[in-house]
């Protein structure tokens, strides 16, 4: 059992928790465990009915967010996309209520989204884009026995409920070393949220509104966001966007050769593209050795800001995690960095990454990531981050550079390292992500799921 | 500059401007003869231009933008006695608008008093999209807008939700706009700046 405390070194907050974590679903506050096993089930609705009789038989099973910071190892999350929403009869001045991206979803929001060349949704695999998905069911669990109980768990509900079907099942997760697709440590800064009963372990930021991340508490403008209605609906709700990403290992690893000499370089290449060591040691800390006790001590590895690199020259102003966080780094652009952050919940798929593989077919492997991303105004926040701070540098004052992991690149790519005397200049950088599904998706609570269960 | 009349001069395109040119001659017939005359001997220069292809494209949800410049222009009546306010404020200021460097997209901003002190022109050049920041603004500068804007009638302040639409419901996409540089933000004009300085230093020493 993975505590906030082990996780993180954070504190119970001595001030009352003041969110509602028996209504919230346990995925918007729970920690993934570390090692972590789980299965997405993307479902669809073929009738009304059995919708909902699904809906009603599951959500007994879902836990809330109660007690989040020592709580189960093994639990269910449900999310419902918009077209899911209308296939369960949701009422016509309900369906309105929703903002508008959500209701187009992901793949109609391409443009919005800079997903074009090799990440239109036409190159996606299936079942995205096609308006089909209506329900994603997730399980997460520490082991591998307890994963398989509480799939079945789900299994049976949707079994018993003829009318809904399954369209796609991805196992994720048991990774040794619980590395993403790139080879790196992830997962470890999230934002902490206010009024959620921990306290802010050193490094991690102040608290957020929780209004950011979850409906009908005020946000960081002091108002909550728009909900929808009724409020049964709405309240204590979210949403998660989802989307999965094909790692081009080969194309990443071709990259690291072609541009350093030994494994040291190389290495150190990895970590200025990220701003982390492939342990987790933030350059920040360790600018010049990777420091592997650093990267696995939680109570260190996220305790830093950038001020004592204001020229980028531990962490490039263009790698990933100071695009995704500036922290206080100063921006060019006027910008209120607490306003775009979500909470992560990456989640690998596939072999695990192999430093060897080198060829043009290991870049398509079926392996990579299943990105989910909660807020409480997740489409507004993903298009953000995409024109502003993946897709451009501007922000940041490096011109046109895109983001070197999750950017979608064009010919001639480069990646500036600041350095002394005089900056260095990497090119061959290749869209080593690319997009191949995405969907968004309502996260209803707890009282929510079941009056959607009760509808018609 | 050659290879591109040279691509001009292709057939297809060839016929496209002369098309364009006979458009024009059509509604330059009832134009004064002096327009009619000029329209003939520009005609070479004029085509060179019309052969070259469109740089405008659409900025958010109106408004042209040419690579990475948008412009937005706005004619909005004046709120009682916001005219008088807003000179005050503007005089006052003495066109120092430090607020507009800290937003880092602002290339230019204008503000004109149309029939007699009822409407205000607004209109700026500005990198990129304003719709994506607007939440930046609320958090970040609200008094400065609120200070400027609630001279204008039916400004709902900068922390209604409506904000986006009233802003974008004043917005008049000009017809036609130039841009001399539109592949330069303004972060990028300072950073090259800087380069250009550093450069004539180092030059000044070596020499
Ligand atoms: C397969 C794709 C991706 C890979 C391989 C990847 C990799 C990483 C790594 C290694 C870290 C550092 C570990 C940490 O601080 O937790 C990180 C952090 C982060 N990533 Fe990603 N990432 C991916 C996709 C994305 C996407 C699509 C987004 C957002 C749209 C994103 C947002 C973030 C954020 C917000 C952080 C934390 C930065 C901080 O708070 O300092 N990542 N990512």
């Amino acid at each position: 059992m993975l505590s906030v405390n082990e996780s993180a070194g954070a504190k119970l907050a001595t001030e009352a928790p003041t969110l509602e974590f028996q209504e919230i679903q346990a995925t918007v506050l729970r920690v993934r465990p570390a090692p972590y096993f789980g299965t997405h089930v993307l479902l669809r609705i073929d009738n009304a009915q059995a919708g909902r009789d699904f809906l009603r038989r599951v959500t007994p099973h879902v836990d809330s967010a109660a007690g989040w910071w020592a709580a189960a190892n093994a639990w269910l999350a449900i999310g419902i996309s918009y077209a899911g929403l209308e296939a369960l009869g949701l009422r016509e001045d309900s369906l309105r209520s929703f903002p508008e991206a959500f209701r187009l979803g992901m793949a109609a929001r391409a443009q919005h989204l800079g997903d074009e060349g090799v990440n239109h949704p036409k190159n996606w695999d299936l079942p995205f884009g096609k308006g089909q998905i209506h329900i994603g069911v997730s399980v997460f669990s520490d082991s591998e026995e307890k994963r398989r109980r509480t799939l079945n768990l789900a299994r049976e509900q949707y079994d018993a409920s003829s009318g809904v079907s399954v369209l796609a099942m991805q196992d994720f997760g048991a990774q040794p070393g619980d590395l993403n697709p790139l080879g790196y440590k992830d997962g470890i800064d999230q934002p902490t949220i206010e009024g959620s009963g921990v306290e802010s372990p050193p490094g991690y930021g102040r608290p957020i509104k929780a209004g950011e991340f979850i409906l009908g508490y005020p946000g960081e403008a002091g108002i909550p966001l728009p909900m929808p209605h009724p409020d049964i609906l709405g309240r204590n709700g979210t949403y998660v966007g989802l989307r999965k990403y094909q790692s081009r290992v080969g194309a990443f690893n071709r990259f690291l050769r072609a541009n350093a000499n030994t494994e040291e370089e190389r290495e150190l290449l990895a970590a200025k593209l990220v701003g982390r060591w492939r342990s987790g040691a933030p350059l920040t800390l360790a600018p010049v050795v990777d420091d592997p006790t650093l990267g696995a001590d939680a109570k260190r590895n996220n305790n830093f800001d950038y001020s004592d690199d204001p020229r980028g020259r531990g962490a490039p102003f263009g790698c990933h995690m100071r695009r995704m966080n500036p922290r206080d780094t100063q921006l060019s652009r006027l910008t209120d960095v607490n306003l775009h952050r979500v909470i992560r919940r990456g989640t690998t798929y596939g072999p695990p990454y192999d430093p060897n593989a080198m060829s043009e077919e290991a870049d398509e492997v079926p392996r990579g990531a299943y990105f989910l991303f909660i807020s409480a105004k997740a489409m507004a926040t993903i298009e953000f981050l995409q024109q502003e701070w993946i897709n451009d540098g501007n922000f940041i004052g490096i011109g046109d550079e895109r983001d070197p992991i999750v950017g979608l690149q064009e010919q001639g790519a480069t990646f500036t390292i600041p350095r002394e005397p005089v900056r260095r200049r990497v090119h061959g950088i290749e869209t080593f992500n690319v997009l191949r599904g995405g969907e968004y998706f309502f996260m209803p609570s707890l009282s929510a799921l079941r009056w959607i269960g009760e509808l018609g | 500059m050659q290879t591109q009349v040279q691509k001009a001069t292709e057939p297809e395109q060839n016929s496209v401007v002369e098309q364009k040119v006979q458009k024009l001659r059509e509604l330059y017939a009832d134009a004064p003869e002096l327009g009619r005359a000029a329209l003939e001997r520009g005609l070479p220069n004029l085509k060179r231009e019309l052969a070259a292809a469109t740089g405008m494209q659409n900025a958010g949800r109106i408004g042209a933008r040419q690579g990475k410049v948008s412009e937005l222009t706005g004619i909005i009546p004046f709120a009682k006695g916001g005219a008088k306010r807003l000179r005050g404020l503007l005089q006052a200021l003495e066109g120092n608008f430090r607020g507009g460097d800290a937003v880092g997209t602002l290339h230019d901003m204008r503000f004109v008093f149309l029939d007699n002190d009822t409407k205000l022109l607004f209109a700026t050049a500005y990198d990129g999209e304003w719709d994506a920041y607007i939440d930046d603004f609320v958090t970040k500068i609200p008094d400065a807008m609120d200070l400027l804007f609630c001279n204008i009638e039916g400004w709902p302040g900068i922390h209604s939700p409506s904000v986006k639409d009233f802003i974008a419901g004043h917005q008049i996409a000009a017809e036609a706009w130039y841009v001399a540089n539109p592949n330069l933000t303004v972060v990028e004009t300072r950073r090259l700046e800087q380069i250009g300085k550093a450069a004539d230093e180092f030059l000044d020493k070596v020499a």
